[in-house]
């Protein structure tokens, strides 16, 4: 329970505002990436990606403030899927503006933080051996066909049109 | 994460405020200067497909452009500006940006949630298809490894899975190690790995979209962001469907996953450890690195 105090205590109004800004920046890039390669206007993909900042920022300070142990990720889930369920006043404004960003925009930039993040772990990586990679890649290969095969299996038992 | 011990569960939630709420990450020009050039040249060269034969083939797409050259960056001596301080904020960044990512796929789920009660057996089902990943314990056995493999192979070993495994067995411990080394791995190979998985997986295997978009909700969003990618590109019109998928699997993996990891996989890992380590099980190589 201790690292749960501390990280409450490490937001401030100062560090929110460092989430803004680097949200802030994630967003112009991605805007200008979704530009580039879908041709969706800047601005309204700017209110696109303002909207889901802004439910990430609500699910990040959530996680931190309220005295449950839930991770961000499932909180940012709940409020994106309730915004945006048909029965909701808000769901026509944020679909409008959300279409306009395409999923693979976000990945792209996204992907780029994560590629120069994981040059850190690159001398840990090359001291495991090639055995270690073998399993990990098995292992994610199965996880991934074994979900696939089973998902594939029940999709055509209960009659789901392809 | 070594200097972190018996606090795993929340580790990255601290890096991440140690990096992003003490610092002034927004401030760094060279990190941030440098995703804006990697992102418009990535989506300037677009995607690129290879024709394999008439109906199968590979496509590359922007996100592995990006993550490639992200790494090469760091990675390439001449390129002086991307240092281990742009690599640390970058890692603390993309836990706050990982939530862009996730609302983007959880707005899609809102829009389409009678589709997802329609198939929510499929849905829930999958999610212990994810169990295949014991079927790799006698490979790893027969490798070398020993209590590893308990580790190594009981899920695909991202941040829930490792705090649940060194919860049980203790930090020191073989099958701490065995997931610590997958989880490493993982974390530089596992992206790009699965991105080509997925290309290879849309063009050989005859299975539902739907299928697809279930399966890439594997419990790491940056491994779900890389196989989302392909999936949509192979399935033009469906993409609202295969992101509320995606989307709506991967919070599973996240809500469920995790017990399924403990109830399930874990002692299913042992069990078939003590039925399998003494028929086929080797000299541990891991013992013998530790004696040099």
């Amino acid at each position: 329970m201790v690292e749960l105090i501390d990280g409450s205590e490490n937001v401030s109004v100062h560090g929110i505002f460092n989430w803004i800004l680097l949200l802030a920046i994630f967003s112009v890039i991605t805007c200008i990436g979704n530009y580039i390669g879908y041709e969706h206007p800047i601005g309204d993909s700017l209110v696109g990606m303002g909207i889901l900042s802004l439910i990430t920022l609500i699910g990040v300070w959530m996680e931190r403030k309220l005295p449950l142990n839930i991770s961000s990720i499932i909180y940012i889930s709940v409020i994106g899927i309730i915004i945006a369920l048909p029965i909701m006043p808000t769901s026509s404004f944020v679909l409008h503006y959300v279409s306009q960003v395409e999923l693979l925009s976000i990945v792209t930039v996204f992907l780029a933080y994560v590629g120069i993040g994981m040059g850190k772990s690159w001398n840990e990586f090359k001291a495991l051996g090639w055995r270690a990679v073998i399993v990990t890649i098995l292992v994610i290969a199965s996880t991934y066909l074994g979900s696939a095969i089973v998902a594939h299996i029940i999709l055509v038992l209960t009659g789901v049109p392809v | 994460m070594r200097d972190n011990d018996g606090q795993v569960e929340h580790i990255y939630r601290e890096k991440t405020d140690r990096r992003i709420l003490r610092k002034n990450p927004w401030k760094d020009v060279r990190l941030h200067g440098t995703v804006l050039v990697l992102v418009v040249i990535a989506e300037l060269i677009g995607t690129i497909t290879i024709p394999l034969s008439h109906d199968v083939k590979i496509t590359i797409m922007p996100l592995i452009y990006t993550i490639i050259l992200g790494l090469a960056f760091y990675l390439v001596k001449p390129i002086k500006w991307i240092h281990r301080k742009q690599a640390r904020i970058a890692e603390g960044a993309m836990m706050l940006f990982i939530g862009v990512l996730i609302a983007k796929l959880a707005v899609s789920s809102g829009q389409s949630i009678a589709l997802i009660f329609d198939m929510g057996p499929a849905l829930i089902l999958q999610e212990l298809g994810h169990l295949a990943t014991i079927l790799v314990l006698p490979i790893a056995l027969l490798l070398g490894f020993k209590k590893e493999s308990i580790g190594m192979t009981n899920s695909i070993g991202r941040e829930p899975n490792v705090a649940v495994v060194v919860d049980k067995y203790g930090f020191n411990s073989p099958e701490s190690r065995g997931v610590f080394a997958i989880f490493i791995i993982g974390t530089v190979i596992g992206t790009i790995f699965i991105s080509f998985l997925v290309t290879f997986s849309l063009s050989f295997l005859p299975l539902h979209p739907y299928a697809f978009a279930m399966a890439s909700g594997v419990g790491s969003a940056s491994m779900n962001a890389a196989a989302i990618g392909p999936t949509l590109a192979a399935f033009p019109g469906m993409e609202t469907q295969i992101e509320a998928f995606a989307g709506f699997s991967n919070l599973l993996s996240f809500c469920v996953g995790i017990y399924i990891v403990i109830f399930v996989a874990l002692p299913l890992t042992e069990k078939m450890y003590n039925w399998f380590e003494p028929k086929i099980g080797r000299d541990s190589i891991v013992k013998t690195k530790e004696d040099d």
